[in-house]
């Protein structure tokens, strides 16, 4: 699947999004719960701030000296016997791993999560050649089944799924007998999984984080699926991103523990796995041919920008949990496999305006995104940054916005103009007016009152009361004035 | 042999532009980090205390504890293979099963109780994989456990292998308690201290708290996904 | 102490009562409020949409309008943090950039002025009745007031305090995000006002007067029974 999924418009996407009562309650509830628990995870440290610091300066120094890091990293990959492919587009990254797998005559392959591997849109371009690719982490397992559902969350892929629908999908598609148990679907996936991994010819990973002074990179997961697709295949192929890496372990498990805390709220999951080169000479288990594709695919464009920080991610999904547009419109709205306000950051960055232009709007700037980030990447303000580039760049704003805003900027910047403006609104909002209150307003007026009130303007406008108890003279209290009319 | 590197040149140099400078050429130090938080996490904890917190953790990561000395080893470990149903079970090879006076058991004793039993051999290659795959329980030895979130980790040689952490049914660690420490921090230093004094890391190094699980289905748990349903650590008094 | 008053167009225009409440409020506290009959909108809804070319005459005609105060104060925790973000819009304006600064040092929030400088946490206010809080985003999380809200809200005299469950996520007002992504703002609003309700409050309390106009617009579409006031209006009650 590539990172852009579907080709309805946003506001159709949106307005799919909003109906999915099941989704929306899924997703409400991972919320609340994954939200819970990251703030228990990150409480009990005690000092979370110093973290995020920490981990910001690392991320910070990485990108920084990212040309340097990547060559210890390659060079040392190479050093223990990988071969090291540089990808500066999509497009190259999957024709080596194309090559490498036709050139072991693969017929299987088995692939442990990866975000960077959607985004390229590998499983295609291995499935024209002729090679099933098998999804092993159960949610995209389910996805894959279920006819190439798209991701909706970056952690928890199936997560606007219910598990009825998961049993249906594994009744029509896998033959599955029993009920919609949550276990029994996991088992029986289990069962389907392990002939797969004994007998696939590659296994394929993402990389959460590369060790540029080892060499070595590391899976995360809970389920140990990443270390069967990495110790039974005779081939492994990891695909990174090129920004996600660290100088040394020592920094490697300060994000490794920020990140599962912030994504699902665990000290450390149940399996981390840091991997360095093939299996050594007389190991028995472990790939003997091991191949580290480091992708572009666009990151570079956004090195030296304004956008720079946006690079610092982990994945970590926090954002997610934490954005209340993502609650009510859940990943697909986003039409992107990165969804949230990560997201609507990074979409447009990768994919360009014309598809992802809605997406720096679709958030109140309410800054919850920036301030759950482990790594202090300030979203809404990317996401702001967004929305000026679409304005005075991009030249992708409405043209009726424009005029309205050019008159904002007269009128507001005007004290006599802003008087002058002010004063006639009664007037001018007369007929739209009934008991202190407009309930079908002009222009842009509609879409707020189509479903709430607007206040009508007051008769008296504060200033005029001010100037007015002023000529008066003096303060004219004891009693506070009465609240006449409420919001 | 070294592996090949391809394309690496443009694909820097650009970087590099981007970032509005020339490559980088000579090594790059790290910062001294402003923050250190992970270092304070249990700081000045006995080996008593980290066993607490140890135990008090597996019981969130269902996980279970069981305390034993080196003397009592044998009779312990062979209590959470029968509580586990019995064999076939497969261990690595490691000279510490016979320092502990597991020797005994591993070949007598689970022959006379019939507890099919096999100890990794890399002269046999398939064999293992094929007797983990079957397995109802893998033994294997953590080298550092970290206290914190209550994870084993175990390092890949040509005697340890890796699946024998994951394919059988259940799981059991041996955990010395001299190698329990607050967290993942001081793990991390001790394997970077390994790799700059030469020695060189093992192909995987595998982190493990508890066994394998999912909250993908309506993020519902369900332990036991592709890895072990079950997990025990049995802490060894070394000290 | 003298206090120059930052009202906003939102309750010069809307919302007077607010601006009596503060005006009366200070007054009572010993302040002598000065108000520039020269202010204008701070900027904020053309600069969140993007158009920071356009907001920047407003800026600056504020940061001259201001430029004499010794403290400025603003019912609104939005509009106050508009003052504190000019100095990142001026960034490097050799003119600007620093009268940015110094009117961003200067600038309070009604409840933050009344703790952090008036340092009192008794206003002397009372009124019967349930009461919860919507603590809006930009005050939490921007301008960093947390804390003076709740503080000054306990010592009200009859106030009956229930916390407002979900109370850190947006209320879907988010400036222009309310009509241009309405669907979405409006599925956001349902569910703060659900979460209202939960409490029985009957009155829903907050700090900024454009939550509080799309929290207050739904509810009053809804008929529901629940009365939506500023702060400043509970605090001036007696």
């Amino acid at each position: 699947m590539p990172m852009k999924i579907g080709n309805e418009r946003f506001g159709e996407r949106v307005e799919k999004g909003i109906n999915n009562s099941f989704m929306r309650g899924a997703v409400a509830g991972a919320q609340d719960n994954i939200g819970a628990r990251r703030l228990n995870a990150i409480e009990e440290l005690g000092n979370w701030e110093e973290w995020r610091s920490h981990g910001e300066e690392i991320r910070q120094h990485v990108l920084e000296h990212l040309d340097y890091y990547l060559e210890q990293l390659s060079d040392n990959v190479a050093k223990r016997g990988g071969n090291v492919f540089f990808a500066e587009t999509a497009e190259e990254a999957n024709e080596y791993i194309k090559e490498v797998v036709q050139s072991k005559n693969a017929q299987k392959v088995v692939k442990s999560k990866s975000m960077v591997t959607e985004e390229i849109n590998l499983n295609a371009s291995l499935e024209e050649v002729g090679c099933q690719v098998i999804e092993t982490d159960l949610g995209e397992y389910i996805l894959q089944v279920d006819d190439h559902d798209p991701p909706s969350h970056i952690v928890a892929p199936a997560l606007h799924k219910n598990k009825e629908q998961v049993r249906d999908v594994f009744t029509k598609k896998l033959g599955y007998k029993k009920s919609a148990d949550p276990t029994e679907l996991a088992w029986h996936a289990r069962e389907m999984l392990r002939q797969d991994y004994l007998t696939a010819d590659v296994g394929i990973t993402g990389c959460n984080f590369a060790v540029a002074e080892t060499g070595s990179f590391a899976l995360v997961t809970n389920e140990g699926n990443a270390d069967l697709v990495t110790s039974l295949p005779k081939t492994q192929i990891t695909v990174m991103g090129m920004e996600r890496l660290v100088p040394t372990f020592e920094e490697l498990e300060v994000l490794v523990s920020m990140l599962t805390r912030s994504a699902v709220g665990q000290k450390l999951p149940s399996y981390v796995t840091v991997l360095t080169g093939p299996r050594e000479e007389l190991d028995v288990d472990g790939p003997e041919d091991f191949h580290l594709v480091i992708v572009d695919n666009g990151r570079s464009k956004i090195l030296g920008t304004e956008f720079q920080s946006v690079l610092q991610c982990i994945r970590c999904a926090a954002c997610v949990n934490a954005c209340p547009v993502y609650r009510h419109v859940g990943g697909h709205s986003y039409g992107s496999i990165y969804s949230g306000p990560i997201g609507a950051v990074l979409s447009p960055l990768l994919g360009g305006y014309e598809d992802y232009k809605e997406l720096p709007y679709a958030s109140t700037l309410c800054g919850a995104c920036s301030e759950v980030c482990p790594v202090k990447i300030p979203l809404h303000e990317l996401l702001h940054k967004h929305r000026q580039v679409i304005v005075e760049k991009e030249g992708k704003a409405p043209v009726s916005e424009k005029l309205l805003m050019k008159a904002f900027g007269l009128g507001a910047a005007s004290p006599t103009l802003y008087k002058w403006g002010s004063k006639i609104a009664p007037t001018a909002m007369n007929p739209f007016t009934s008991e202190d209150k407009i309930t079908k307003g002009p222009g842009p007026l509609k879409a707020w009152t189509e479903v709430r009130d607007f206040p009508a303007p007051n008769k008296e406008r504060f200033r005029d009361w001010f100037k007015n108890r002023e000529k008066g003279g003096g303060t004219s209290w004891p009693e506070p004035s009465k609240t006449e009319k409420h919001f | 042999m070294a592996g090949a590197i391809q394309n690496r040149e443009a694909f820097l140099n650009n970087i590099a532009n981007n970032l509005g400078r020339d490559r980088l050429t000579t090594p790059v130090n790290r910062p001294t980090w402003k923050h250190n938080p992970q270092d304070e996490v249990l700081k000045g904890a006995s080996q008593d205390d980290l066993v607490q917190v140890l135990t008090d953790h597996c019981e969130k990561i269902h996980t279970t504890v069981i305390n034993t000395t080196k003397s009592n080893l044998g009779s312990t470990l062979n209590g959470a293979v029968q509580n586990y149903g019995g064999g076939p079970v497969v261990t690595w090879k490691d000279d510490r099963f016979a320092e502990w006076g597991l020797k005994e058991l591993f070949t007598n004793e689970w022959a006379k109780q019939e507890i099919d039993y096999h100890e990794w051999d890399f002269n046999s290659a398939s064999t293992n994989i094929n007797y983990a795959e079957k397995a109802n329980i893998g033994i294997t030895i953590s080298e550092y456990t970290l206290a914190e979130s209550a994870t084993v980790v175990m390092l890949s040689s040509k005697d340890h292998g890796r699946t024998v952490n994951f394919l059988p049914k259940t799981y059991i660690a041996l955990v010395p308690k001299s190698s329990i420490v607050p967290r993942m921090t001081q793990a991390a230093k001790k394997l970077r201290e390994r790799h700059l004094n030469g020695k060189s890391l093992p192909a995987c190094i595998n982190f493990i708290s508890g066994p394998s699980n999912s909250a993908d289905i309506e993020l519902q748990l369900v332990v036991g996904v592709h890895g072990p349903f079950k997990a025990t650590y049995i802490i060894i008094d070394d000290l | 102490m003298k206090v120059t008053l930052f009202a906003t167009c939102l309750v010069d225009m809307f919302q007077s009562d607010v601006g009596k409440a503060t005006v009366e409020l200070l007054e009572r506290l010993g302040c002598e409020i000065d108000f520039p009959q020269t202010q204008v909108c701070c900027g904020q809804p053309a600069y969140n949409s993007g158009y920071v070319k356009e907001s920047k005459d407003a800026m600056k005609k504020m940061i001259g309008t201001f430029e004499h105060a010794e403290y400025i104060v603003c019912p609104s925790g939005s509009c106050a943090y508009m003052f504190h973000e000019y100095q990142h819009v001026f960034k490097g304006d050799p003119i600007w950039e620093p009268k940015a600064k110094k009117l961003a040092a200067k600038t309070y929030e009604l409840t933050q002025f009344i703790i952090e400088v008036l340092k009192v946490e008794n206003v002397g206010a009372c009124l019967e009745g349930k009461a919860t809080y919507h603590t809006s985003c930009h005050m939490t999380r921007l301008l960093g007031v947390q804390k003076a809200p709740m503080t000054l809200l306990s010592k009200v005299k009859g106030l009956e305090f229930v916390e407002l469950p979900g109370k850190e996520q947006c209320c879907g007002f988010g400036g222009t995000f309310s009509v241009k992504m309405a669907q979405i703002s409006e599925q956001m609003v349902d569910e703060k006002v659900r979460h209202v309700e939960e409490t029985d409050a009957e009155y829903v309390i907050g700090a900024d007067a454009g939550c509080l106009m799309n929290i207050g617009g739904r509810i009053n579409r809804q008929g529901k029974p629940i009365k939506v006031m500023h702060i400043a209006e509970i605090l001036n009650s007696r």
